[in-house]
């Protein structure tokens, strides 16, 4: 939005060859290593490895303002700077390829399509902070992706690429896959780490982070799918060039993957910064007809829900998303129309959240079950205002810091954002014991 | 059998060992208040604020640590000064600046220069509440029932930080219960508040992964690996630990109340380590053991020997009437039968292996006198010689940064010197090399080098490892043992004084019997075979008649079948019953306190054996207490020195090991 730019942009589905992460999209056998050669693939590690220094390279990323794409935003290149120089022993890549978050696809639509953008961009990330090994932490279910991109692994070493010396220099490169055996709470880079070293997949306490102890007590660079698969691009183009693109703090382009009451569910390339109603009501067509965006989650279930009337005219810039009270995250939209009760889609998300603690943490094991049932006692019209009560403390007790990661959050922010533009609801189901929504009495008792 | 002479005053009979004289470990405490384990203070402070109050703590303290010291409690499950901090439980949450504006856990938090630390912020003290009733949402609360009620952190807790209310009316989670995960500990999950603490424990201290977590989220439960029984011998140490009532001892379950009890502090008998220990006496019964923290000698950890095995004691079978001929009888006429049956005879006398060092220095003096030629020998006695000069001490391991140990299964030998191995290995990064013939349990980590050799040739070993790339870096400490008696313990003392000599290492020679060292101390070092050809013996809990025996004595707490040929039975009191010290293998002495009282017609074993003085005239034989027999040898017997000195009153004991529980 901002500047000259090399490419014209749009939001797509399906190939557009102008889009910077997706533009080869689309093109026939891009997966095969030759395809995507002839289409300029791999030119971006030659790049890095003979014209750029590693501080150059990470210097590129920084410039470009690339957050990350897992879910925090946190800035890529000042990530990769907290890895320690000089230090002796192994330093390791792990990608964050566990995509379990609900309602997000974008990294298997990466992978399945061009897994050779991803790998390239892991090899120079290996390259620009002196990694010899990297791991791609693979979700379970994904078995196309996993076959993608074990044959595309092959591939490279066939080709010399990954091996004791690509492009003839004395480089040792390598990348293995990892595949999880679906806990959601492997995305969280601490259980991931644990779950790659073969142990219960539970967070671990920071300090120390990653970057200084990861993977095997190692300095480890863990980035998400997409954030990885942009490097390329940047390293290509400049990270001034990248820069152009977005709003803000929030630079470039992302995905997107829209789903649940939508006409044209999918994954979209976006620029940064165009408004959630661009998203959902034109490039994902809006609810079904006579419908209304009652709400929806503007980056996976784990980010605070937003109301549809005014929600809609947000920006999907990273900050501005946080003004509203919510987060980018994942950029998994999930939009939910006017005919659902918002207590019930609440409890199925507590569900989730409920099924997917790891147990470790105590608010988190507990508070998400504790949640849950008060869910169904409510729902089966035995609420009362103890229960918003419980509502009310469990959702404080679970945000904030005080569970050791990120998921109990996740489980507050839904207590606490549905309760917040929701409350009326919530009262009719503790008080009245019935749902207008659905339009019909739960069942009187008590 | 060697001369056994104790040459009147000039007593040195162990050559020149260091009396154990070191200060107790508490009054050290204020230099390191429980800094992680496994990383020595650096040498400089930081000061910070807790609720106010200013305290200037070694850089590297934890919150946690540092608020005990002003005395302000915060409470913790999962947190424990022995094990690496987790964060799991967060029921430490204080809010701490500088810092963004949410609680943060004290037990993963280093103290900062000018760090403000407030526990008793309004948002501090409501997370914590929140967690404490988590914890209570699926506890089963049969407090009343649980053997941890009354000394249960999450009772206390909940008293002093949690709502006085409750909001719980759902239905509770329940699981099968209990789950024996031993023969002797038992497993309540619905009480198990997922600390971790026992995992942890398995893993980092035992090195013995039996332990796990199955399940995930609210579901998630403690299980043994496979289901399979609990194997390691510092299984016990997880009852100490958990916080709640989740893991209890089987030999104790439902057996009493622990308000109900009283507790002794003592010194456990069962091998040379001399692990600080609690007995705690119920209506004249001995009716539980547990830790008592000293990091000069067990760290708080004791094996499932000194735990569990104490029940004979208060067996209905012990034996507390003499008997003579068969039929009970007086003290008086069993000892007249017992000096008569020895008379003139060659005596043999099999000591048990936890004789204290009073009864020693007793039996010493009858050996010298009317006694001279008997021959004594001490049960469970390795081959291993009195030691020369300095030994390294169990303390001396942690600042070891190479260590060898020599023909001996630690675990099995020396239990806790074990543990105190693996924690200088993995806590502290001192290598490890073991030589042995058979895979030890301190082979478990990877980085250990393990020497195999067949039986009988450590020191060929030994020999071999001078220079070894391993033991470059000093300092070196060198643990041997005999083998179980397969090893030449000459030749291998000879390899390994070499060796030490090599490589600038200090030595620990593995004695086994609980007090060898004070036999070795006065001489009375003998083993059960010298016994051989003695024809009138005294069996006191320990040996067996030889055939030449022609008079034979049993001193004996329990029945046993050597009793049959026995001419005379007399009762014996067991290490409850016992007031006393015992040499360890460090050359420490350390006091054991009677937990039951021995009443006629049981007599305390001095006692006894004094009074075996005076019938056969020897000149002051007369003690009134075990005080005087104490100072009385401290005199004469240089490792003795420190029984001039018994404790005014030992260190109020801990139960149970938990976090900080002051208010």
């Amino acid at each position: 939005m901002t500047g000259e730019r090399s490419v014209n942009l749009r939001g797509s589905y399906g190939p557009a060859r102008d889009h910077l992460l997706t533009g080869l999209f689309g093109t026939e056998g891009l997966h095969k290593l030759s395809v995507y050669k002839e289409n300029g693939g791999f030119s971006s590690l030659r790049k890095a490895i003979f014209d750029m220094t590693p501080d150059e390279i990470a210097a590129e990323v920084k410039t470009s303002g690339l957050r990350g794409r897992g879910g925090a935003g946190f800035p890529t290149g000042t990530k990769w700077g907290f890895i320690p120089k000089n230090v002796p022993g192994p330093k390791y890549v792990v990608v964050n390829g566990d995509e379990a978050e609900p309602g997000t696809t974008k990294d298997r639509y990466i992978m399945e399509n061009s897994p050779h953008m991803l790998l390239e961009g892991i090899m120079i990330a290996c390259f620009a902070i002196g990694a010899h090994q990297a791991w791609i932490y693979l979700r379970g279910e994904y078995d196309g992706p996993f076959r993608m991109l074990t044959a595309a692994i092959a591939e490279l070493r066939e080709d010399g690429l990954l091996g004791d010396r690509p492009f003839d220099r004395d480089y040792p490169l390598d990348i293995g896959i990892y595949r999880g055996h679906g806990a959601y709470i492997c995305g969280e880079e601490t259980a991931l780490l644990e779950s790659l070293e073969g142990h219960r997949p539970q967070p671990r306490a920071r300090p120390p982070f990653p970057a200084v102890k990861g993977a095997w007590g190692r300095p480890t660079l863990i980035n998400n799918v997409e954030t990885l698969s942009t490097v390329p691009w940047i390293v290509k183009h400049g990270g001034a060039e990248y820069a152009k693109f977005g709003k803000g703090t929030a630079k470039g382009t992302r995905l997107v993957s829209v789903s649940g009451n939508v006409q044209n569910p999918g994954v979209y390339e976006i620029e940064i910064g165009i408004s959630f109603r661009d998203v959902i009501m034109g490039l994902a067509g809006g609810p079904p007809p006579g419908r209304q965006v009652k709400a929806f989650w503007p980056g996976g279930c784990s980010a605070p829900v937003l109301p549809g009337d005014w929600g809609l005219d947000v920006s999907t810039d990273l900050d501005e998303v946080a003004r509203a009270g919510s987060m980018a995250g994942s950029g998994g939209i999930i939009v939910m129309d006017d005919t659902h009760c918002m207590v019930k889609a609440a409890r199925r998300l507590l569900q989730f959240y409920a099924g997917e603690s790891c147990g470790k943490c105590t608010p988190c094991r507990v508070g998400g079950d504790w949640a849950l049932r008060t869910y169904d006692r409510v729902l089966a019209g035995q609420g009362s205002e103890v229960e918003l009560g419980i509502f009310d403390s469990i959702q404080e007790s679970l945000q904030n810091g005080r569970c050791l990661c990120a998921l109990g959050d996740s489980a507050g922010f839904v207590i606490a954002s549905t309760m917040k533009h929701y409350r009326s609801e919530y009262e009719e189901h503790c008080i009245e014991h019935r749902c207008s929504v659905e339009d019909e009495v739960v069942a009187a008792s008590a | 059998v060697p001369d056994q002479e104790l040459s009147g005053k000039a007593s040195r009979p162990t050559g020149g060992q260091a009396p154990a004289s070191k200060p107790a470990p508490s009054a050290a405490a204020p230099a390191a208040p429980g800094d992680k384990p496994g990383r020595p203070p650096a040498p400089d402070t930081v000061t910070l604020t807790i609720d106010g109050r200013s305290v200037t703590v070694p850089k590297g303290t934890l919150v946690v640590e540092a608020a005990k010291l002003v005395n302000i409690e915060v409470p913790v499950f999962c947190y424990h000064h022995k094990l690496d901090p987790v964060g799991a439980c967060r029921l430490c949450l204080v809010e701490i600046s500088p810092g963004p504006p949410k609680p943060t856990t004290a037990c993963t938090t280093p103290a900062a220069d000018g760090m403000v630390v407030r526990t008793n912020s309004p948002l501090a003290v409501e997370s914590r509440a929140d967690i404490l009733e988590y914890e209570l949402v699926n506890h089963p609360l049969d407090c009343p029932i649980c053997d941890k009620g009354g000394e249960c952190p999450l009772q206390d807790y909940t008293f002093r930080h949690g709502y006085p209310t409750s909001r719980i009316d759902a239905p509770r989670l329940h699981f099968r219960k209990p789950i024996p995960l031993s023969e002797n500990i038992a497993l309540d999950r619905e009480r198990c508040v997922l600390c971790y603490r026992c995992t942890r424990y398995y893993d980092e201290i035992a090195w013995s992964q039996e332990l796990t977590t199955d399940r995930r989220g609210i579901h998630s439960f403690i299980t043994s690996q496979f289901e399979e029984p609990l194997q390691s011998i510092f299984s016990g140490n997880i009852i100490d630990l958990c916080p709640v009532g989740a893991l209890t001892s089987r030999v104790w379950r439902f057996e009493s109340r622990p308000w109900d009890m009283d507790p002794t502090p003592s010194v456990c008998s069962r091998c040379s380590v001399g692990c600080n220990v609690t007995l705690w006496q119920r209506r004249h019964e001995l009716v539980r053991v547990t830790s008592r923290e000293n990091d000069d000698i067990d760290e708080g950890w004791i094996c499932d020997r000194g735990r569990f095995e104490y029940t004979d004691v208060n067996s209905p079978v012990r034996i507390r009437t003499p008997r003579v001929g068969g039929a009970p009888s007086t003290w008086d006429s069993a000892l007249e039968t017992l000096l008569e049956g020895i008379k003139g005879r060659k005596l043999g006398i099999f000591l048990p292996q936890d004789v204290t060092n009073e009864e020693l220095y007793l039996l010493r003096r009858l050996v010298d006198g009317p006694w001279k030629g008997g021959r004594v020998a001490i049960e469970g006695r390795t081959a291993l010689p009195a030691p020369t000069g300095e030994t390294l001490t169990i303390k001396d391991l942690d600042g070891c940064k190479a260590i060898v140990v020599i023909a001996s299964d630690t675990a099995e030998d020396v239990p806790i010197v074990n543990l105190r191995v693996k924690k200088a290995a993995s806590k502290l990064g001192a290598k490890l090399i073991v030589v042995h013939p058979d895979e030890l349990d301190l082979d478990r980590r990877q980085e250990t080098h393990h020497v195999t050799v067949a039986p009988g040739k450590a020191a060929d070993a030994v020999r071999r490892l001078a220079g070894h790339e391993l033991l470059r870096e000093g300092p070196v400490g060198i643990l041997y043992g005999d083998g179980r008696g397969t090893e030449d313990v000459d030749e291998l003392g000879k390899a390994v004084a070499d060796l030490a000599e090599t490589v600038g290492a200090r030595v620990m020679p593995l004695y086994r019997a609980t007090n060898e060292r004070g036999a070795l101390a006065v001489g009375l070092d003998g083993r059960l075979e010298d016994l051989e050809g003695c024809d009138a013996v005294i069996l006191w809990r320990a040996g067996r008649a030889p055939s030449t025996a022609r008079f034979v004595a049993a001193w004996d707490s329990l029945p046993r079948p050597e009793q049959e040929r026995a001419d005379v039975v007399l009762p014996s009191a067991t290490f409850a019953e016992t007031q006393g010290s015992y040499t360890n293998l460090d050359g420490r002495v350390q006091f054991a306190h009677p937990v039951l009282r021995a009443t006629l017609p049981l007599r305390e074993s001095w006692e006894v054996l004094s009074e075996i003085g005076q019938r056969l005239g020897v000149e002051g034989m007369d003690y009134l207490g075990v005080f005087q027999i104490q100072r009385e040898a401290s005199g004469l017997v240089e490792a003795f020195a420190a029984l001039a000195d018994p404790p005014s009153g030992d260190p109020a004991p801990t139960p149970v090991m938990h976090g900080p529980a002051r208010p």
